[in-house]
């Protein structure tokens, strides 16, 4: 019944496809998105082509797409897909691979950062996307503080070495430590050394994996069988449940980066471990108290990457027109424009480049986060995992489970996801 | 013979007429509810995934096996069954007293109800939105109101203890007035004889209540109650957007659970399954309930 | 009802209603009173206490309107709600006159009615998705009206069956001896009297509709989403922008407003319906 269904659809598809031409693509809010659609009218006169960009929020794109593109006649010309998404998509045959039309129009991919190229781009070596912007994680830390000779003075007398941007995750706890105060000396902590987001799923996921790093974890081993469960990983929970308990607001274990975000932003804060993608809302007024006193460091062992890229759906009504906006998104000219706006970008050279130097100097750093940051197991459950290691680290960090069993039970359900798919051997 | 054929013409033509009223509702429903009742139940006995759609590998009941032995299943319809029970329960209190009230005043009730009526105009997921923001340990202003009066800071929804309540409580502030509406629309059908006899009679304000209002009311409470209930059992934007069923599994309702099995787990057969477990269970405490309350009457 | 009472007991029950009534209108108030603040305002101000009270503001009115098409969207939540809405509302209340008086179809059919209202929404999405487009009505108003009929004939299928139940069927029998034929007899008899019961159930059905967002996540387009789509893409990477959000939802209640001439006859009809029997 599904079948005819489906092919009943797919003859009405058929049929209505000739029409003008415009490619429709599905985005995320975020501000990259706003960048791309200011520049639209230029493709628009160079090519008579029309871009309508829908963009709708993350938590509701899966659904969205998926309805989409398990339809044979999608609505949709080009897509933008998480990292989180590139193997269940690739896997279910739902991406045109792009290797082809790469050769064919010459298009240079090493241009593009190996590290977002090998986490949004290759999917066993067949590239189905090219990598659109990155949200590699980083610690936003306040600079006027970092700077200030009498916190200087104050934390070499303190700990007998340099306040700077830390070189090693043991520094970066030590300044979370000195910067922690009680202001108002009602023997609580107001002014926080950071800012966890420890609410289940994706949000303490994606923080605690900097820990994780930070304290010299990885997820697994080369042959996909789990280790985070590990002392390190242990020693990383342990330090985000104390962080929540000693050095940060009440209820950052119900937090998700909107409200570690808030408290940032009024100026409650010393640092957080975040999305680089969110400091330059900090220095807009219309959200931020730090306007102009903020700024990011890479974390120092390579924090979580993170990325998105562009790619054709098999359902697409029309290949080549997408492909068309793809090159033109991608070009060197509006990379540089969408950077110089303030996007995330992905190519190597754009980091380097004077003009964008010149108007956002942090751009060096940028480049040293996004090159070192580590991968979250990229798998066809990537999204499980996320959902079932968020809850374990949630139990662990509010005190309803002990780190060790919740590791353990993580671990387990970590292994038992990489057999499914095939990755882990016994 | 003749009157009893006459009574058989009559039963049976009342018949037809109940078809033939029943039939253009039926007719819009018929696809949009055959189909994915179909597709559901049938998919749900096979190896039906996101990766793989399609209906190769057939597997019996396997989908209903792996669904009950996943971690913390149990702790899933625990919470789901507290929850409902809590919500449907406390709002029916509130909202019964509401109505009552509405029912028994004339002025002002057309400032009263559509006040009553704002909350029911917001989106969950906007009510799940504002009410994170409200309930901000740090900035937000409930914690801040009840720190001006000495309270220290509660922590809404990262305490296991608190969380769920927060999360029942918000429910309430947004869908009481469902049960207020329906509940007055009651009240104000109720015929007013019996209540002049009554007082005839001399009975109290409460004898009224107990032995005219409730047992007048009871289809009206009985149908507003299952509606809800139903309702209640599908909650997902509030706790997808307000806790994603933390702290821990705290505020892990079902909804949710067969949302990760479906688009996380990627298993569409799996989250059909278990929503035809759930389809069965909510259609025999409907029957269930439905036929225990006629009793009553 | 309040027969051998003194003065101070009668005046005791005339307050006591609006001292409950009161409190409970508060508790729904406030908060949408702090939200009206919130959208008056910008996310760092929202977010600073004590609250800082600076000059309000009409920004995040004038955007959502001109940037975020709230207009577009506004016309296409009036249209799927009042239109599924008043194509239900008939419907439904024959079926339902059909279920109280003859059982047509029993207990079985009354179930199988509701039965896909029971099944969580993440799973009608794939089977209904591939309907409304064999049928070529995604992102088209209609095929919003059309989805929306699935939610609200069921349900309001079931609340009536309740009101035609609470009725007296002796007017309905005597219209019929006097001539009636059995549907003047449901509509000039059973639907008047039931008439409270109408004006809610149609009244909830609106809002059902109008709050509904999974069929109107995937079912329509930029052209044809509702409020509640709309709204939710305010939720981004870079965290919710929550003085719009609270904007928009000022917007949303605004139904309210228009219906308040319609619910004062309501409310004072009801009584009086009430008395007819």
């Amino acid at each position: 019944m599904k079948r005819l269904l489906l092919a009943t659809a797919f003859a009405l598809g058929v049929a209505t496809t000739a029409q003008a031409q415009t490619v429709h693509v599905l985005m995320e809010t975020v501000p990259d998105t706003d960048y791309i659609k200011a520049l639209l009218p230029e493709f628009k006169a160079a090519t008579g082509i029309d871009v309508d960009i829908e963009a709708i929020s993350y938590i509701d794109m899966h659904s969205k797409l998926v309805p989409q593109l398990t339809s044979p006649a999608g609505g949709y010309e080009a897509i933008v897909v998480d990292f989180y998404w590139t193997a269940e998509f690739t896997k279910a045959g739902w991406l045109m691979p792009l290797d082809d039309l790469i050769k064919r129009d010459k298009v240079d991919t090493s241009v593009y950062v190996p590290s977002l190229m090998n986490l949004v781009g290759k999917v066993n070596g067949v590239t189905y996307m090219l990598p659109f912007y990155n949200y590699s994680m980083g610690i936003i830390y306040r600079k006027d503080l970092l700077e200030d000779p009498k916190e200087q003075a104050a934390f070499k007398a303190k700990y007998g070495i340099e306040l700077k941007v830390p070189a090693t995750w043991d520094e970066y706890k030590k300044q979370v430590e000195f910067f922690s105060r009680d202001t108002d000396g009602d023997g609580k902590i107001d002014f926080f050394g950071t800012i966890n987001q420890g609410q289940r799923g994706d949000c303490i996921s994606m923080q605690w994996s900097n820990y994780l790093y930070g304290n010299g974890g990885q997820y697994h081993d080369a042959n996909w069988k789990a280790t985070f469960n590990s002392p390190a990983g242990i020693k990383a929970v342990e330090d985000f449940r104390d962080d929540i308990a000693k050095h940060g607001p009440t209820g950052a274990e119900s937090f998700c980066f909107d409200e570690a975000n808030s408290v940032f932003g009024q100026g409650k804060a010393y640092s957080f471990v975040t999305f680089n993608i969110l400091l330059s809302g900090f220095n807009d007024p219309a959200s931020s108290t730090v306007v102009g006193k903020a700024s990011i460091a890479p974390n120092p062992i390579g924090g979580l990457n993170g990325g998105w890229g562009w790619a054709i759906p098999n359902s697409s009504q029309d290949k080549e027109a997408a492909w068309k906006f793809i090159k033109w998104v991608e070009s060197k000219e509006i990379v540089k424009k969408r950077t110089l706006a303030g996007g995330a970008p992905t190519q190597a050279w754009v980091f380097d480049d004077p003009d964008v130097v010149a108007k956002r100097p942090e751009m060096g750093k940028l480049k040293t986060l996004v090159a070192t940051a580590q991968e979250f197991p990229t798998f066809t459950y990537t999204v499980d995992f996320v959902e079932a290691l968020g809850r374990e680290l949630n139990l662990a960090v509010s005190g309803q489970k002990d780190p060790k069993e919740a590791l353990d039970t993580a671990a387990e359900e970590f292994n038992k996801l990489a057999k499914k798919d095939g990755l882990l051997k016994e | 013979m003749a009157a009893v054929a006459t009574v058989n013409e009559i039963v049976r033509r009342d018949r037809q007429f109940g078809w033939f009223m029943t039939a253009p509702g039926l007719a819009a429903l018929v696809l949009v509810v055959l189909f994915p009742l179909f597709f559901t139940i049938f998919t749900s006995m096979f190896e039906y995934t996101l990766v793989r759609p399609g209906y190769d590998t057939f597997v019996g009941f396997d989908n209903y096996r792996s669904a009950l032995a996943q971690n913390y299943f149990v702790e899933s319809i625990w919470v789901t069954a507290k929850f409902v029970v809590a919500v449907v329960l406390i709002e029916f209190l509130i909202g019964f007293t509401v109505a009552l009230m509405l029912n028994a005043v004339t002025r002002f009730k057309n400032i009263y109800y559509p006040i009553l009526l704002m909350p029911l105009l917001i989106n969950p997921v906007v009510v799940a939105q504002i009410w994170r923001m409200f309930l901000h340990p740090e900035l937000g202003i409930v914690n801040y109101l009840i720190g001006l009066v000495g309270v220290s800071k509660v922590n809404w929804l990262g305490d296991p203890a608190i969380a769920f309540w927060t999360v029942v409580m918000v429910d309430i502030w947004h869908q009481v007035s469902f049960m207020i509406i329906l509940l007055l629309a009651g009240l104000s059908a109720l015929p007013k004889e019996p209540y002049e006899a009554a007082r005839m009679d001399g009975a109290s304000t409460l004898q009224s209540f107990l032995h005219i209002t409730l047992p007048l009311m009871r289809p009206v409470i009985m149908v507003t109650l299952l509606i809800r209930l139903i309702f209640a059992i599908k909650t997902f934007d509030l706790i997808f957007i307000m806790t994603r069923g933390g702290p821990g599994t705290a505020t892990d309702l079902i909804s949710y659970f067969i949302y990760r099995s479906a688009f996380y787990g990627l298993d569409i057969g799996q989250a059909s399954a278990i929503s035809v477990v759930l389809l069965i269970a909510v259609l025999a405490l409907t029957a269930y309930l439905y036929r225990y309350m006629r009793s009553l009457a | 009802m309040r027969a051998g009472r003194g003065v101070v007991g009668r005046a005791v029950s005339a307050v006591v209603p609006h001292v409950i009534l009161i409190a409970f209108c508060a508790a729904i108030l406030l908060p949408l009173l702090w939200l009206a603040r919130v959208a008056l305002t910008d996310k760092v101000t929202a977010y600073k206490l004590p609250p800082e009270w600076v000059a309000l503001r009409f920004d995040n009115f004038v955007e959502i309107f001109a940037t975020f098409g709230f207009g577009r969207a506004f016309l296409s939540s009036v249209i799927a709600a009042a239109g599924s809405t008043a194509i239900s509302l008939p419907l439904a209340t024959a079926m339902a006159y059909a279920f109280a008086r003859f059982a047509t179809g029993g207990m079985p059919l009354r179930l199988f009615v509701l039965a896909s209202q029971m099944l969580p929404p993440v799973i009608l999405m794939l089977p209904l998705y591939t309907l409304f487009q064999m049928a070529g009505l995604i992102n088209s108003w209609t095929g919003i009206v059309i989805a929306h009929l699935t939610i609200n004939i069921p349900f309001l299928a079931w609340i009536l069956v309740a009101f035609f139940q609470g009725e007296v069927e002796q007017l309905e029998q005597a219209a019929r001896v006097d001539g009636a034929t059995r549907f003047q007899a449901f509509l000039k008899i059973a639907v008047p009297v039931a008439a409270p019961g109408l004006l809610a159930a149609g009244l909830l059905a609106f809002i059902l509709s109008w709050n509904e967002f999974l069929f109107a996540l995937i079912l329509t387009g930029k052209a044809t989403n509702t409020l509640p789509v709309r709204l939710a893409s305010f939720q981004t990477q870079r965290g919710i922008e929550i003085a719009l959000v609270a904007a928009g939802t000022l917007v949303a209640i605004l139904p309210v407003l228009a219906l308040l001439p319609f619910m004062r006859r309501y409310l004072i009809k009801g009584l009086s319906l009430g008395a007819l029997k």
